[in-house]
């Protein structure tokens, strides 16, 4: 083992160490914060509660990034490339941006139930905005000079949007799926907490009324670990992308 | 007189900002014959890059026509007219070799024929070392290359260049005129030209159509009879200063 490796393990251990002494030691309330025992043993307990909750959450989050991942670009690709149209739509929808949508799900329950659908839903509401503002700035900011190129050669439509225009807004549109992406795992997690009977958001909630907080710290553990898997994607993604363009912009000043 | 690829007649061209009309272009009537290299000029704002984008018919006319080798032209051509802009518009996530290969990509040719005619067309624009580099990677001038052999590229008979070096510094623009000329004569293309650099117009051109500011028309069209292959050596010579005298004139006289 390396050294830094070694530091990295010895302060790990010395933080569990540390939480578990002063949970042990009544230095701060059970309730308040559990001991990394209490969420090992919660997770010994309800394992099978735990996965199944954790299945659900990660289907609902899967598809409403689907739909708003779909949605946002496509809406997005279509308003921007008409003046128009972006000039119609971008207001309202920053505006509808700027509402905390969360009052609009009462709307929804009554709509559609508590099942994952209005979950999903609020997921899809909750991540379109950015997706499709940011797509909406990519695709305008596109110099006219490619596309009259594009016609020069001949390019068809299709050939233009899919060839020219998707790939110059692309590194726009990945920030734009970066922030949507989070808000649609935000929606999914706070709806299942709010009113539903599945889901690790549900299990959190559920828990935090029977004062388990060993259950609740695992519920968290394992939503957050969506959020950072999700996350780490999303960097990744958002690095290939952006390697030509910060290049691009280097030897345009250097 | 071998027969003319590009036949212009009586174009005009005028445009409306808003309740005002503007005039663009007036009565321009000229041909080109294949295989030449003719050059337009003309002081800034005349309307020169209008008339080139008429001529790929990516604009229409207000009135008269176009016709490329007898075609009245109504949309883009692209197997019959290879554009160049000042701006080379190079795709940045392609390498140099995927950009020249990108119209015959979106046409559905064969990955391995347009590698090949791609990787030759590179050849000729002396960039053979950097078909895997991305533009971000080549000088303004290489750049300016890659898209050249990407006009080349669907071997159209006819290339229009929009003042391709006005972004270039002196010396690179110079030399890349130097080696146009050379391509030129290699692959015996027709090329119609527009600069505002008089010296690079008469030392490219067969003709040198030159035109009025706003609203353009050919004011006349000026025989270049230095032999071929040119050295740059005839830029400083009383031959060539007088023919950028008369050009300059024809110019400054026809100022409103």
């Amino acid at each position: 083992m390396t050294r830094g490796r070694t530091l990295k393990v010895v302060t790990i251990v010395a933080t569990l160490v540390l939480w578990e002494g002063i949970v042990r030691l009544g230095f701060v309330n059970q309730i308040i914060l559990a001991a990394p025992s209490d969420i090992v043993a919660a997770a010994a307990k309800d394992g099978g509660v735990f996965m199944r909750a954790f299945a659900v959450t990660i289907a609902e989050i899967v598809a409403a990034i689907i739909v708003a991942w779909v949605l946002g670009v496509v809406l997005g690709v279509i308003a921007g490339s008409s003046h128009m149209l972006a000039a119609a739509t971008a207001p309202v929808l920053s505006s509808i941006f700027a509402i905390p949508l969360i009052i609009v799900y009462p709307l929804l329950m009554a709509w559609l139930g508590i099942g994952p659908l209005s979950r999903i839903v609020f997921g899809v509401l909750s991540g379109f905005f950015p997706i499709a503002l940011n797509t909406i700035d990519g695709v305008r900011a596109i110099e006219h000079r490619f596309l009259v190129f594009a016609r020069s050669i001949g390019a068809s439509r299709p050939q233009i949007y899919a060839r020219i225009i998707f790939p110059l807004a692309l590194p726009s549109i990945v920030s734009g799926l970066r922030i949507g992406t989070g808000l649609v795992v935000i929606g999914v997690v706070v709806t299942e907490m709010l009113a539903s009977l599945g889901g690790i958001g549900y299990v959190i909630s559920y828990h935090r009324t029977l004062f388990d907080t060993g259950h609740v710290y695992f519920g968290i553990f394992l939503a957050l670990l969506i959020a950072v898997a999700l996350n780490a994607g999303l960097t990744r993604l958002n690095r290939r992308v952006e390697v030509w363009r910060t290049r691009e912009q280097e030897s345009l000043h250097g | 007189m071998s027969k003319s690829i590009i036949q212009v007649d009586e174009l005009g061209k005028t445009f409306s900002a808003g309740r005002a009309q503007v005039r663009a272009l007036a009565d321009v009537s000229f041909s080109i014959e294949e295989g030449r290299f003719v050059t337009l000029v003309g002081p800034s704002g005349c309307g020169k890059s209008t008339l080139l984008q008429i001529i790929a018919g990516l604009v229409g006319p207000t009135t008269g026509e176009v016709r490329i080798e007898g075609e009245r032209i109504s949309a883009p051509m692209p197997d019959k007219i290879g554009m160049v802009f000042q701006d080379p518009t190079l795709l940045p996530w392609k390498t140099a070799l995927a950009n020249v290969e990108f119209p015959l990509d979106l046409r559905g040719v064969e990955r391995t024929v347009r590698r090949r005619r791609c990787a030759a067309l590179l050849d000729l624009v002396g960039l053979r070392e950097f078909a895997d580099h991305y533009p971000h990677e080549l000088s303004g001038g290489m750049r300016q290359r890659v898209a050249i052999a990407r006009g080349l590229a669907q071997d159209p008979r006819l290339i229009l260049m929009d003042e391709p070096f006005a972004a270039l510094d002196e010396q690179s623009r110079t030399r890349m005129g130097h080696d146009l000329l050379d391509i030129w004569e290699k692959t015996g293309k027709t090329v119609f030209f527009i600069t505002h650099s008089l010296t690079e117009a008469i030392y490219l051109s067969d003709r040198v159509l030159v035109m009025s500011p706003r609203p353009g028309r050919i004011l006349e069209s000026i025989a270049i009879e230095f032999p071929r292959p040119r050295e740059l050596d005839i830029i400083g010579s009383e031959a060539f200063g007088s023919i950028r005298n008369r050009i300059w004139h024809l110019i400054a006289e026809a100022q409103p």
